[in-house]
């Protein structure tokens, strides 16, 4: 799938171009304190399902949702906490809040995931 | 569940490529007894163009929100999957083949459009929501116990399998619509 391939990293870059609001993603700078600097994980969406669910997820941490296909998905909370579009080739951030939250696609209700945060 | 006329057309056409391929060709045939990538390509193209054109049908004629999101995500989605087939397509040198099937298939969609474009309202809405239950079930069914085994190039084959996850999600979602509408 060479030709799609690039069609994804073309998407990607295009979508790293536009959505200026997020910036790539960087490991946290290595400051030591008292507390844990926020981590960010990175859930990938593709061919019709969510990537595995990160572990060790605490309240507080960055999670980027990643849509590297070619339809249009959303990462909806089944209680509300959030919902966010994702264009194909696009990525959105969230701030993680401490619960077990059951994820789903507004559209394809048969994409479901539990995402895990302490 | 009631199924409709369209159900019943469609099921009969992919039947018919069914039980050609479980026939053993006959020595002197001239029907191709087996289906090749380029008519699988067509027929799995043809499907999607079929429920992008009843979802701009029903976007023109429903005032219902849910009916019209669904629609929405209808056109959408199966124009994305039909361009990446195109793009297959062409990279493979293939040229999608037109054959009974794909007949069949856009003769009974084409009956199904008059039938609905006669009816408005709730009467509307309903229609459009159980005939694109029954269309995504048949698709599936056909995709999966057709098209998919069939498939011989293995992008085209991954492709129809991504296909048919999508027209799970579709049906279930079709299903929920049609309940909401009860
Ligand atoms: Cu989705």
């Amino acid at each position: 799938m060479r030709c799609t391939m690039m069609v994804f990293a073309s998407l990607l870059a295009m979508s790293g171009w536009a959505v200026a609001a997020t910036p790539p993603t960087k490991a946290p700078a290595a400051v030591k304190a008292a507390t844990p600097a926020p981590q960010v994980h990175v859930i990938v969406v593709d061919t019709m399902q969510y990537g595995p669910m990160p572990t060790g997820v605490r309240a507080g941490d960055i999670i980027e949702w990643v849509n590297r296909g070619i339809l249009e998905h959303t990462a909806t909370a089944r209680d509300g906490r959030f919902d966010l579009d994702l264009k194909p080739g696009a990525s959105a951030r969230m701030k993680a809040t401490a619960g077990t939250v059951e994820v789903y696609c507004k559209f394809h209700p048969t994409m479901v995931a539990t995402l895990v945060v302490k | 569940m009631k199924k409709s006329l369209f159900a019943l057309a469609i099921a009969l056409a992919f039947g018919t490529v069914a039980s050609v391929q479980a026939q053993p060709a006959p020595a002197a045939a001239t029907a191709p007894a087996t289906i090749d990538d380029a008519q699988i390509a067509h027929i799995a193209y043809t499907a999607g163009q079929i429920d992008v054109t009843a979802a701009k049908q029903a976007l023109k004629k429903s005032h219902n929100k849910a009916v019209l999101a669904f629609a929405e995500e209808m056109a959408r989605d199966h124009a994305a999957v039909n361009e990446q087939a195109l793009a297959l397509c062409k990279k493979l040198g293939v040229t999608p083949a037109d054959n009974p099937t794909s007949q069949a298939l856009a003769k009974a969609a084409a009956a199904e459009q008059v039938k609905l474009a006669a009816l408005s309202g709730d009467a509307y809405d309903k229609a459009y929501a159980a005939n694109e239950v029954a269309f995504h079930q048949t698709v599936n069914q056909a995709l999966s116990g057709t098209l998919i085994p069939s498939a011989r190039n293995e992008e085209l084959k991954s492709l129809l399998e991504t296909g048919l996850k999508l027209f799970e999600s579709h049906q279930m979602h079709a299903e929920h619509l049609a309940q909401s509408l009860k």
